[in-house]
């Protein structure tokens, strides 16, 4: 019996290794310790042994069972480890590029967009929408622009026909629609749609009757910034924006208000920034941006009392700062659309 | 506008201020320097007079002459030259060796096919005086000793301002009216040539005995004619031809340039009339009669409508009023008696008639900014004095002077306390009205800090007060205007929900590998028409489109995406997926139309990468899914959204039986999605198959706050699963019979569970099926929050859905 239980032992032992899936194993164990199984044939003949033999024979039969469980256990551990590297496959080569094609990104004249609003929602500056079909009075009359200003012109401005019905840019009077050639025109939308204090910014799309070339383009961006409420004054206008020029240009950044005009501010500028480290750009003043105090004719436009308010406006080309910060030189880089561009900014 | 340094200093004595301050203080006025320029001789070494003994041509050449010149310091050198306007013995500019020419090239002794060249002889161009280079500089007239300095011969170098001047700035087209600026910037006196001049008031005049004039038109309001008899045209005299030179104007001939001249100064336009070519003596101020024709000075023939001003003779126009003169009338060598006209013509008119006939001159350019109209009569004047003075004529009769003037000065209120309100920094009452009087503006002391200003006429846009603190922010310095800490109260406000939703949505598609693109709104009306079909076009089209191929605004953004796929598929970019988001514009039911933000993408269904490892092709159920996600970030949930297959008759962009348009109850919201009908990808040079979406959002979609979610709790039980295969035709859509069972199952277990999720799970047509019908799979799935669901209780509702379901729908369970 000794014997037996030692043959047993080793033929479980010698065959283990040639196992190779769990059915195999399965059947494997089922011939040791099922129930037709030769190592249950000889635990059954423990019945018949003389009873003080009992006690040595059963020792045998236990080592020789924690024997065959160490063999199952080794050889299921083996078939698993089998398994899992059938399941994993191969090992991988990590030098191998991935064959996904794709990588998003944000248009850079997005990421402007949202960095310059970024930067003003912290001074408490939120995003306000207008519609980019706009009508005259809105674009120019509330804007305090005269009706024989040359911005007005049919060569200038592009315009709908004059049948044209748009819902929503709803007319002050009977004015003709165009197309926004500013982004001022939010200011009067939302300066008649809500109460002062008002801070906000208004990034749109622009369009000018212009030929495109390399600093032209049929549309454009700009981002507009309108602050009305009390006593606001051109101290506030030089301290938005210098710390706006900072946060975009660097702490190096000069800026100086330039005295120009539009015709819905009073007084009007230019800011001008002068940067130490912009490439071929550095250390000359360049143009970023017109501003000003809103002129009391466009308060008295929206119903508001110019003695009781005031208020602060600029207006930016995204394009521009866009085509500063990145070095850019042809403003239809933008519009063309070449991953090797777009690219470039992901 | 060109402003000469040497002409400004006759006004306002800047000889103390390097031109480069000045340059750096102009923009800091509101003067614009586009370029300094420099207009004459900047000082030479080594360039100096001499004579040309004699010369012979160069043996080894057909164009080249060698001369023997003479520099008066005892040596004769040899100097080979190419040009061929001298004689011997012309006096002429030498540049010696050593010299270095204005451009920057150095003077050396060379030898020139294999003749010694001990210099060079130059041309005007060649110093830098003047664009000739016809030849050499001869000076032999002049009377110059030999080797004088080239710069003693000539004027020193003048510093030139290129100025742009803003619209409300029309006081600054003149010499005169920058000294004023420069005067009150820099604290000097300004020498005003006509700061005496009586002002008066037109005499009503209207005839003398050479002529008649009648005013016939409320486009000018003012109309002032001089004759002058006997003059002598004749060049006018150097000085003045320098000024016009340096001011970016050319000489023509005295009279001509006398009324140029003034213009410059005082920026009050003149003209002058040959006084012969005016028929009947008659001068009359019009209106064009429409159809009227006129042949301008520069040649161009021009034909009138009846919203231009004309100065007309008795038969015909003569001056398109304001803007240019016309061939016949002008001052000629023959002339020998002028009519100087010196008027105010509405700016609104001049500006209209100017762009109209697309003809820009010094003179409408003026006008359309609105001259001083008391400077009129004070300019005629003025200019014919110096004809009388220069041209040797002599001044008849009164001038004729007509109209009035259509404003004045003006007076406004103002207190020191208003100034310091709207800068927002300290500053004294004597500094506001020290720059006010510098400004040229009479200061009244009202009292209280409260002051009473007269702004002269030159300054027509300084009406209210706010501008007279931008006259003060101007000159008192915007560099002082301080910057700090920035006061920031809450407003209580949020973005606006359309930029909340379009970041989002910009985010999801980058997310997903989209890379974000930016096209033209304006759109070619034939891109159009291929897509959307030709309802949409003519909804669509501008009134007055620069170019045939940005004629109509964009409908969709696909368009512009199908243009970015051909441009990075010709480029061998490898591209795969685009997206952008922008305003479209979409007609409604009434035709008016609406402004509508767009999400859209395009992706190709298969790579374009060569890869050593391929991944499954995308199908249109990966834009679908693009799209309801895209809808949730606007708050429609993608239940609420109805599916269906879209006209492609009437937007031929979408292929036939592969695509999908939604919209949700509200209408609000819209998808569009699918192939692109491959014909038309074609049309793009596009063979690949593109799949696209497009998520169309009204205004109205962003009228509500997004709401905030309410949690709910969930259930701690495990859900049980059944599936169920319905047979269905073929024509019935999924989504009906989905949404069938849905509400079968719910009725049937209403009240006792939940369920969970109806979803269909597999499509199967063929074998076993009769013809036209396929099998819908489905897998139901239920849920009890309170208790572990056993097999009788779903087995019985599951029992009850099967033979409700082939009454509540045209299905039968397939078992």
């Amino acid at each position: 019996m000794q014997q037996q239980l030692a043959n047993i032992v080793s033929e479980a032992s010698s065959a283990a290794p040639a196992i190779k899936t769990r059915p195999e194993f399965e059947v494997f164990k089922a011939g040791l310790v099922g129930s037709k199984g030769s190592m249950t044939a000889v635990m059954k003949l423990m019945g018949s042994i003389p009873k003080e033999e009992k006690p040595a024979m059963g020792k045998l039969i236990n080592e020789a069972k924690q024997k065959l469980e160490a063999i199952f256990a080794e050889t299921l551990a083996r078939i698993e480890d089998a398994e899992l590297a059938a399941k994993l496959g191969e090992p991988i080569d990590p030098s191998l590029p991935s064959p996904d094609d794709f990588a998003g990104m944000r248009h850079p004249l997005s990421q402007i967009r949202e960095e310059v609003c970024g930067i003003f929602h912290r001074l408490g500056f939120t995003i306000a929408e207008g519609p980019e079909l706009e009508t005259e009075w809105f674009c120019f009359d509330a804007l305090n622009t005269p009706a024989n200003h040359p911005a007005r012109d049919m060569q200038d401005t592009l315009f709908l026909p004059a049948d044209t019905k748009a819902t929503d840019a709803p007319k002050k009077a009977d004015e003709a629609y165009l197309l926004r050639s500013h982004t001022s025109s939010v200011q009067i939308r939302t300066m008649l749609s809500r109460k002062p204090p008002i801070r906000i910014v208004a990034p749109g799309r622009c369009f000018r009757r212009d030929t495109v070339d390399a600093t032209h383009s049929a549309n454009f961006h700009q981002i507009e910034g309108l602050w009305i409420d009390k006593n606001v004054t051109l101290k506030d206008l030089k301290s938005v924006l210098d710390s706006f020029v900072r946060e975009v240009f660097g702490n190096a950044a000069e800026t100086r208000l330039r005295p120009s005009f539009f015709p819905f501010t009073e007084p009007s500028f230019e800011m001008d920034i002068r940067v130490p480290n912009m490439g071929a750009l550095s250390n000359r003043w360049l143009e970023i941006m017109g501003c000003g105090l809103v002129d009391p004719k466009v308060l008295e436009n929206v119903g508001l009392d110019a003695n009781e308010w005031s208020g602060l406006a600029f207006g930016m080309g995204i394009e521009r700062i866009a085509m500063l910060v990145h070095g850019i030189d042809d403003i239809r880089h933008f519009y063309a659309n070449d991953l090797r561009f777009l690219r470039q900014f992901a | 506008m060109k402003i000469s340094l040497q002409w400004l200093n006759q006004y306002v004595d800047l000889s103390d201020v390097p031109a480069e301050k000045i340059a750096d203080a102009l923009p800091m006025i509101g003067l614009e320097v586009e370029e300094v320029l420099s207009a004459g001789l900047v000082p030479l070494e080594h360039i100096v007079v001499g004579k040309i003994l004699s010369f012979v041509p160069h043996t080894n050449s057909d164009h080249l002459s060698v001369c023997q010149v003479d520099v008066g310091d005892g040596v004769i050198r040899q100097i080979v030259c190419g040009a061929k306007n001298f004689k011997a013995n012309d006096v002429v500019p030498v540049a010696l060796p050593g010299a270095v020419m204005p451009g920057g090239f150095a003077i050396n002794e060379t030898t020139m096919r294999g003749e010694v060249s001990q210099g060079m002889m130059c041309s005007g161009r060649e110093l830098g005086l003047n664009d000739d280079h016809g030849g050499l500089l001869i000076m032999t007239d002049r009377d110059l000793a030999l080797g004088t300095p080239i710069n003693d011969c000539f004027p020193p170098a003048d510093t030139v301002f290129d100025i742009s001047i803003t619209a409300n700035r029309g006081d600054c087209l003149s010499h005169v009216g920058v000294a004023r600026d420069l005067a009150a910037y820099f604290n000097k006196t300004l020498k005003n040539p006509v700061a005496g001049a009586d002002r008066k008031a037109p005499s009503g005049n209207a005839s003398n005995a050479f002529l008649s004039v009648s005013l016939e038109t409320p486009n000018c309001a003012l109309y002032t004619a001089r004759t002058i008899r006997g003059v002598k045209i004749a060049p006018s005299p150097e000085w003045m031809q320098r000024d016009l030179l340096a001011a970016g104007m050319r000489p023509i001939n005295n009279v001509v340039d006398i009324t140029n001249w003034v213009m410059a100064e005082l920026g009050s336009p003149l003209h002058a009339f040959d006084a012969a070519t005016i028929g009947g003596n008659t001068i009359k101020i019009r209106q064009a009669v429409e159809g009227e024709k006129i042949k301008l000075l520069d040649g161009k023939e021009c034909t009138l409508t009846a919203d231009m001003c004309v100065i007309a003779d008795a038969e015909k126009p003569m001056v398109v009023a304001g803007v240019m003169g016309g061939e016949n009338s002008g001052v000629t060598d023959a002339t020998t008696d002028v009519v100087l006209e010196a008027a105010w013509f509405d700016p609104g008119s001049v500006r209209k008639t100017s762009r109209a006939l697309a003809v820009s001159t010094d003179s409408s350019t003026r006008f359309t900014r609105d001259v001083d109209p008391t400077l009129v009569d004070v300019a005629g004047a003025r200019a014919a004095q110096l004809i009388c003075e220069l041209a040797g004529g002599t001044l008849e009769g009164e001038p004729v002077a007509l109209g009035a003037f259509p404003r004045a000065d003006r007076t406004i209120e103002i207190s020191g306390d208003y100034v310091r309100a709207r800068c927002g920094y300290a500053v004294e009452d004597a500094a506001i009205l020290d720059i006010f009087k510098r400004l040229g503006f009479g200061v009244e002391d009202k009292g209280n800090s409260c002051w009473s200003v007269l702004v002269p006429a030159f300054r027509p846009e300084v009406d209210r007060p706010i501008d007279l603190v931008e006259e003060f922010v101007r000159i008192y310095g915007t560099d002082t205007i301080p910057s700090e800490a920035i006061a920031a109260p809450n407003t209580v406000d949020a973005d606006a929900q359309s930029a909340q939703f379009t970041r989002k949505a910009a985010n999801l598609l980058a997310g997903r590998g989209f890379a974000e693109c930016v096209h033209y709104t304006l759109r070619d009306s034939a891109e159009v028409k291929k897509c959307f079909g030709e309802k949409m076009t003519d909804a669509l089209a501008l009134a007055n489109p620069l170019t045939s191929d940005q004629s109509h605004i964009r409908p969709s953004l696909i368009p512009g995406l199908l243009d970015a796929l051909r441009l990075n598929l010709s480029a061998h970019n490898e591209p795969r997926r685009f997206f952008e988001i922008g305003r479209v514009f979409r007609p409604d039911r009434t035709g008016a139309l609406r402004e509508v933000v767009s999400v859209a993408f395009v992706v190709l269904a298969e790579p374009t990468t060569r890869s050593w490892k391929s991944r499954e092709k995308l199908d249109v159920f990966f834009a679908k899914k693009l799209c309801t996600e895209i809808a949730a970030a606007a708050g429609v949930a993608e239940q609420r959204l109805l599916f269906g297959a879209p006209d492609t008759e009437q937007t031929p962009l979408w292929q036939k039986g592969h695509s999908a348009l939604a919209t949700d109850r509200a209408r609000a919201l819209t998808i569009e999605l699918g192939l692109i009908d491959a014909k038309l990808a074609l049309s793009w040079d596009i063979s690949e198959t593109v799949i696209a979406g497009e998520v169309l959002l009204l205004q109205d979609a962003f009228k509500n706050p997004p709401k905030r979610a309410r949690f709910k709790a969930f259930s701690t039980f495990p859900p049980v699963a059944r599936d169920l295969a319905l047979v269905v035709d073929e024509s019935v859509p999924a989504g009906e019979i989905a949404d069938r069972l849905k509400a079968t199952a719910n009725k049937a277990a209403s009240k006792q569970f939940l369920v969970e999720k109806v979803n269909c799970f597999d499509v199967y047509r063929g074998k076993g099926l009769p013809e036209g019908k396929k099998s819908l799979a489905f897998e139901i799935v239920f849920r009890s929050e309170t208790k572990t669901l056993t097999d009788a209780e779903v087995g019985k509702v599951f029992d009850k859905i099967q033979v409700d379901i082939e009454r509540a729908a045209k299905c039968t369970v397939r078992r």
